[in-house]
């Protein structure tokens, strides 16, 4: 049933697939962070257009199916003058629906900043910049950690969905190699495995990670993992 | 952009999300007895039940949705179960969906206080009675919140059957835009549509709460 | 009689001859919505000058305070420090001062706060060259020595590249006077800077408070701790309810004053804390 010499044939492909996949999501990951910061940081400004705005963009990414943005961004694209090639689209479809997510992380860490600490910077004279950089990003990374690890895992698991508007990563090249040798079933069962283990050891990298920041950035004891929902999704 | 198109293809667009929505619904009602049946075995049924349930909820938390789904799909016919792709996307949306409630659950098991089977085990109550009586209820009333959010969340994965052919929403937007050569608009009045069931269950949720915080 | 010691305050050259007091309060009053939590607050603190304010949980006292460094906007009245005014603008009035403006005011102000603080990511030498290097522009040896020589002023050069987290609340309370004393303000706000600490600690950096009194900080200390209001302060401010119920030296609020209230106050201090 299993040929394995089918491995060899195909091992090309699928190691190219996987690059992208990692392309994808690498930058994907990347995009939604930063675009999500600002977006954060943009929403405590207080005009209130601008605030409006960035919850309604919050809301539409959250409240529809990534499938869909997808589209829009591929097959919509050209209508209104945006040609974009499949990869593209994947990575800035991903980004996009990323920053959406972690733009509510990044708040929720923000919010949860200990306001003395920001109150002692402000009557020492700190200016914002200075405080945003010193204290509050410092002080966010340690309580988002296990969000954003959990993010960036989710964001693992989407890439596939990438294989429908026919972005070559991982699953659309063991798709082709399903169609070609006919062995749908077995190669489905592969791709499950494969995935099942790339996101556990995305987790517990993630945990790692975790353990590690709490205890540069507080020298204090870490008090247990905050991240065991790891594979939890949007 | 060409509204009128939207407006043609509204009442096919409405009677797919039709489709989506009790799609969902049966999803998370399987989801729902799967998940509170292993959240229960893996209390109260011993080592390998625990084992055998962990394996469960991490394979359908770690592997991806499309992935799941195919899987379902392909495998069903292999050990002689024939049936429709509508059938195939229920079970995969269910099987997935349980492996979530089953950690809700058993998040909300937690929060309920020790003492009260406790204190129906002192006055000789059967295990079961225990379960369904007192432990269950509550433990449903504190994960309402959880549930509502995962119909929400079951309701975009939906999408995603679009793949094997179940005429659901996304697939309909395809074939119409296919037909039309108006992605946009097409696209765009899907997800809008989305959107307002979605909103519609997040308020629903919201009142839920309320009631539930009040009773 | 009073479990209040009597001790003679000790001398200390209070500059009386500057025209202008280091903190000036007039009409100040400040509202919650419908609660009016100060009224009509008239106070003066002169240079060199330790003031303590006193008084029951929610009379104000830390608001007031807060409000020195606008840390709490007032609505009503004037706080000016060294003549400048707090918040708002001198020309426009009531129009909020610019961020910019209010940073300029309060590197001249510190404020040490009940919860001390500290930055926990960062030791307690880095805690103290921090706004030295982000506010003075110092380089940061320079910064890295300035805070080493304020560390050892509190007694804790011996902790310089200690966390927070590994350090006692006493200790921290004292690199957070530090990290204040580093930035060489004219003036001082205390927020109950004992008030969270273990009763044995609570010694160490009222011992730190005195040093820094005696050698000529405007102080201005919302404080429960009676002892320290009797002995060091010059003056005492009893808040009630949000208006100044009585103010004078520590003997004419402690021992003199026919306020019922103050009167009261003192009574249930006397009860809890004399066995």
């Amino acid at each position: 049933m299993l040929d394995l010499s089918l491995l060899v044939q195909y091992g090309p492909a699928l190691l190219r697939g996987f690059g992208i996949t990692i392309l994808c999501w690498g930058a994907g990951c990347l995009i939604g962070m930063v675009l999500g910061f600002v977006l954060m940081l943009l929403r405590q400004l207080p005009v209130k257009p601008l605030r409006w705005v960035i919850r309604a963009y919050i809301e539409v990414i959250r409240g529809t199916p990534f499938l869909i943005q997808l589209f829009l961004l591929y097959s919509g694209g050209p209508s209104i003058g945006l040609r974009l090639e499949a990869t593209t689209a994947g990575i800035l479809g991903l980004g996009i629906y990323g920053s959406a997510y972690f733009a509510e992380i990044f708040r929720a860490g923000y919010q949860a900043v200990p306001k003395g600490q920001v109150e002692a910077a402000l009557s020492l004279g700190m200016s914002y910049g200075s405080i945003l950089r010193r204290v509050i990003v410092p002080a966010m990374l340690v309580s988002t950690i296990p969000a954003i690890v959990n993010m960036m895992a989710i964001l693992t698991k989407e890439t596939v969905v990438l294989s429908i508007i026919t972005v070559p990563e991982l699953m659309y090249e063991m798709q082709t190699m399903a169609a070609e040798t006919f062995a749908t079933f077995e190669t489905i069962l592969g791709m499950a495995l494969f995935y099942w283990l790339l996101v556990e050891v995305v987790s517990r990298l993630g945990r790692r990670l975790e353990a590690r920041v709490t205890r540069f950035l507080t020298h204090a004891s870490p008090q247990g993992s905050s991240s065991e929902t790891a594979t939890a999704r949007a | 952009m060409k509204f009128s198109v939207i407006i043609d293809a509204f009442p096919y667009l409405l009677g797919a999300a039709v489709t989506t929505i009790w799609v969902s619904l049966l999803g998370v009602l399987l989801g729902q007895v799967i998940g509170v049946a292993v959240c229960v075995a893996r209390q109260s049924g011993g080592r390998a039940a625990d084992m055998a349930g962990g394996v469960y909820v991490s394979f359908f938390r770690g592997v991806p949705l499309l992935i799941q789904l195919l899987l379902i799909y392909y495998m069903l016919p292999l050990i002689g179960i024939d049936v429709p792709p509508l059938v195939a996307s229920i079970a995969a949306l269910g099987l997935a969906s349980g492996a979530y409630v089953s950690e809700i659950y058993r998040g909300a098991l937690n929060a309920v206080p020790h003492g009260q089977s406790e204190a129906a085990l002192a006055l000789g109550f059967p295990g079961s009675s225990i379960w369904t009586r007192i432990l269950l209820p509550q433990a449903f009333r504190i994960s309402v919140p959880a549930l509502v959010n995962e119909l929400i969340l079951l309701l975009k994965a939906s999408s995603l059957i679009s793949v094997v052919g179940v005429a659901e929403l996304t697939r309909t937007s395809q074939t119409i835009s296919a037909s039309n050569y108006r992605p946009l608009e097409i696209y765009l009045a899907a997800g809008v549509i989305y959107l307002a069931i979605n909103g519609a269950l997040a308020l629903f949720g919201t009142l839920v709460e309320r009631r539930l915080q009040q009773a | 009689m009073t479990a209040v010691s009597q001790t003679a305050t000790p001398t200390r050259i209070t500059d009386q001859g500057d025209a202008v007091p280091m903190v000036s309060i007039r009409g100040v009053g400040k509202s919650f919505g419908t609660n009016e939590v100060l009224r009509d607050i008239d106070l003066t603190v002169n240079k060199s000058e330790v003031v303590c304010l006193i008084g029951p949980s929610g009379s104000g006292k830390s608001t007031l305070l807060r409000c020195i460094n606008f840390l709490e906007v007032y609505d009503r009245g004037e706080i000016r420090i060294e003549g400048k005014l707090v918040g708002y603008s001198e020309d426009t009035p009531r129009r909020r001062l610019s961020n910019r403006d209010l940073r300029d005011l309060r590197r001249n102000v510190g404020m040490v706060f009940q919860q001390f603080n500290l930055w926990p990511h960062m030791t307690a030498l880095e805690n103290v060259a921090e706004a030295l290097v982000q506010v003075r522009g110092m380089d940061k040896a320079a910064a890295s020595a300035h805070a080493r020589r304020m560390l050892d002023r509190v007694g804790l050069a011996a902790k310089a590249d200690s966390y927070p987290a590994r350090l006692s609340g006493g200790q921290q309370q004292r690199v957070a006077i530090a990290r204040v004393i580093a930035m060489e303000p004219h003036l001082m706000l205390f927020d109950e800077p004992t008030s969270a600490l273990d009763p044995e600690l609570v010694g160490e950096v009222l011992q730190v408070m005195r040093d820094l009194a005696a050698d000529g900080m405007t102080m201005v200390v919302v404080t429960h701790e009676m002892g320290f209001a009797a002995n060091v302060a010059d003056k005492v401010a009893f808040l009630d309810r949000g208006r100044i119920a009585a103010f004078g030296t520590p003997r004419e609020v402690f021992h003199e004053s026919a306020e019922p209230r103050v009167q009261q106050f003192l009574q249930t201090y006397h009860e809890r804390n004399s066995f």
